[in-house]
């Protein structure tokens, strides 16, 4: 099976010289198209960072990021966005939705962005939207749906432009075990279907088994 | 757009009001400018329409018309540089009249002129005095709205001349009082003239090229040249009235510029988590830009419809006698000049925009 996201020898250091804090430490990890990986680790263990690293929202110190096929770790900032845009798809611990924006326009803000076809774009959200049950709630504004809703409007806002990777940070987070578990599961159900490569990162210990593999973050150490 | 139109649908109400503000304050810019204008035409409207581009002032006169005396030795001195056509004397005479018969009292100015020459005003109703007459005048119109017609006969309260009206003229005025306007003739009969066989006058229109200017400034003694533009300035009253005017315009502008500032940047400020998601999701901060510089455009421009036409309307309904002159230029350019501030006013948002980092929506709970 190929590898849908290779990291190799990454490492972080914030600042320089004598005050200088390694975050990531020689991490390297492979996941492969349908595989989704959970990253647990404590908090401050270097979490947040590894999917910054990993989301291109950060640039390495040093190491290889490939995905896909497209190596990032030395891409400019701008060119890290258009990647974001295209190959990455974010779910964030609060669902972070536009507030001012309704379930359907939430999606077919993504298609704006990478300028994708109205038709095919209206296509696609109801396609979505139907997948994740979300139908009967297409019109609505993110105040109006419950916690479990909103984090499957993310969901399925990350999957709009058919990403390479999947990176949720936690989550499960906001939800209570049984919504947070059918959200998670939702997510694995997506990954194996349209075999995608997902990671997530989690403190949450009764969503491990609804993972391919679990991967342990510790003072910027990956262990398994 | 997307982002910009949704965004301003959604959350109506705040944008109803920043729009409701910039509503009064562009009908108050739109006012007062329109009012400074037409203030400052019936002010001095005889200067700002006459056909000539210098006056010749007595020196030490500090631009003031009324203060200025210059004889014919002075117009001989300078018909040695301007052609006859070209120059032209000019008495001004600031004075009270009454009707005929009537006790109600005016305050009008006399022009006098020579009629043959380039001050003659366009006629509207009646008609031009001659250069014989001593006792014909012509006024300008919005004495009419005092009750004289043509065929009245004026006094002039400090000679106790008598004029009869035989024409009406329009846009003439100085220091807020109607131009009568006189052939040298009746001005003798009502100047206090020391020396009876030299007409005494207080200025010289000029409608001559810089190279003539010059070469009056240098050769004639005793007199200065001045534009016309400062001789409005000279004007009693004229520079105060509009300076506080142009004072007011310019805070409102500033103001404006201040009030979308703060309105934006509040707005951005509290959006940043949003922003952050945004920019992870792949929107870049042009995007970003795009999406504040619209909204701010769009309410501007809106603002700009609605008080425009309400100014318009109030205009309307004003009474005649009020001063109030909007022209269209003056519209376009006040709206060039909200949008010219109302884009300064954003900068400050695009600046936070600029300094967005995608890594806020990473970690966050919020």
């Amino acid at each position: 099976m190929e590898n849908q996201l290779l990291l190799e020898n990454i490492s972080k250091v914030y600042g320089d010289g004598d005050t200088s804090v390694k975050v990531l430490d020689d991490v390297s990890l492979q996941v492969k198209a349908g595989e989704f990986v959970a990253v647990v680790g404590p908090s401050g263990s270097g979490k947040s960072t590894f999917l910054s690293i990993t989301g291109a929202l950060l640039s390495p110190t040093s190491g290889r990021i490939i995905i896909g096929d497209k190596e990032i770790n030395k891409l400019s900032p701008k060119q890290m966005n258009q990647l974001r845009l295209e190959k990455i798809g974010f779910v964030f611990q609060s669902a972070n939705l536009i507030p001012y924006l309704t379930v359907q326009d939430q999606l077919l803000l993504i298609s704006e962005l990478s300028g994708m076809q109205n038709k095919k774009a209206k296509n696609r959200v109801d396609n979505l939207l139907d997948r994740l049950g979300l139908s009967h709630r297409k019109s609505h504004y993110p105040e109006s749906l419950s916690g479990g809703e909103r984090q499957r409007v993310a969901i399925a806002r990350a999957w709009m432009n058919n990403p390479d990777i999947i990176l949720a940070d936690e989550p499960t987070a906001s939800l209570d075990s049984e919504r947070g578990r059918a959200v998670v599961q939702m997510l694995a159900d997506e990954v194996k279907l349209h075999r995608k490569a997902a990671i997530m990162v989690t403190h949450d210990k009764r969503m491990l088994d609804l993972c391919d593999r679990v991967v342990y973050i510790e003072d910027g150490r990956l262990s398994e | 757009m997307f982002l910009a139109l949704r965004e301003m649908k959604h959350a109506k109400l705040r944008y109803v009001l920043i729009g409701f503000i910039m509503v009064l304050l562009i009908w108050l810019v739109l006012f007062v400018s329109g009012l400074a204008k037409g203030l400052s035409s019936d002010n001095a409207s005889s200067i700002q329409n006459m056909n000539a581009d210098y006056l010749i002032l007595q020196q030490e006169s500090d631009h003031r018309l009324t203060r200025s005396t210059l004889s014919e030795e002075n117009l001989r001195d300078v018909r040695k540089y301007a052609e006859v056509d070209e120059s032209t004397p000019l008495g001004v005479q600031m004075t009270t009249i009454t009707k005929n018969n009537a006790s109600k009292k005016m305050d009008v100015t006399f022009f006098a002129i020579d009629v043959d020459n380039m001050l003659t005003p366009t006629i509207i109703e009646g008609k031009m005095i001659h250069h014989t007459t001593a006792n014909e005048v012509v006024a300008d119109r919005t004495l009419k709205q005092e009750g004289l017609k043509l065929g009245d006969e004026i006094t002039d309260q400090a000679s106790g001349e008598t004029f009869k009206i035989v024409g009406f003229t329009e846009g003439h005025s100085f220091s807020h009082t109607p131009v009568v306007y006189m052939n040298f003739n009746g001005w003798s009969t009502i100047s206090h003239n020391q020396t009876p066989n030299q007409e005494v006058f207080n200025t010289i229109a000029l409608n001559i090229s810089e190279n003539k200017v010059k070469q009056i400034e240098k050769n004639v003694s005793n007199v200065e040249v001045i534009s016309k533009d400062q001789a409005l300035q000279g004007i009693p009253g004229y520079k105060e009235e509009q300076g506080s005017l142009m004072m007011m315009i310019a805070f409102l502008f500033v103001i404006a510029a201040f009030v979308l500032a703060v309105f934006f940047y509040v707005m951005t400020i509290q959006k940043m988590n949003q922003f952050g998601v945004l920019k992870a999701i792949g929107a870049k901060s042009t995007y970003l830009a795009r999406t504040i510089i619209f909204q701010v455009i769009f309410i501007t421009i809106v603002s700009l419809l609605i008080s425009i036409s309400l100014t318009l309307g109030v205009s309307f309904i004003l009474p005649d006698s009020m001063p109030f002159d909007l022209s269209v230029q003056l519209i376009a350019g006040c709206s060039i000049l909200f949008l010219v501030v109302s884009m300064i006013g954003a900068l400050l948002s695009l600046y936070r925009v600029s300094k967005i980092d995608a890594i806020e929506a990473i970690g966050r709970a919020a």
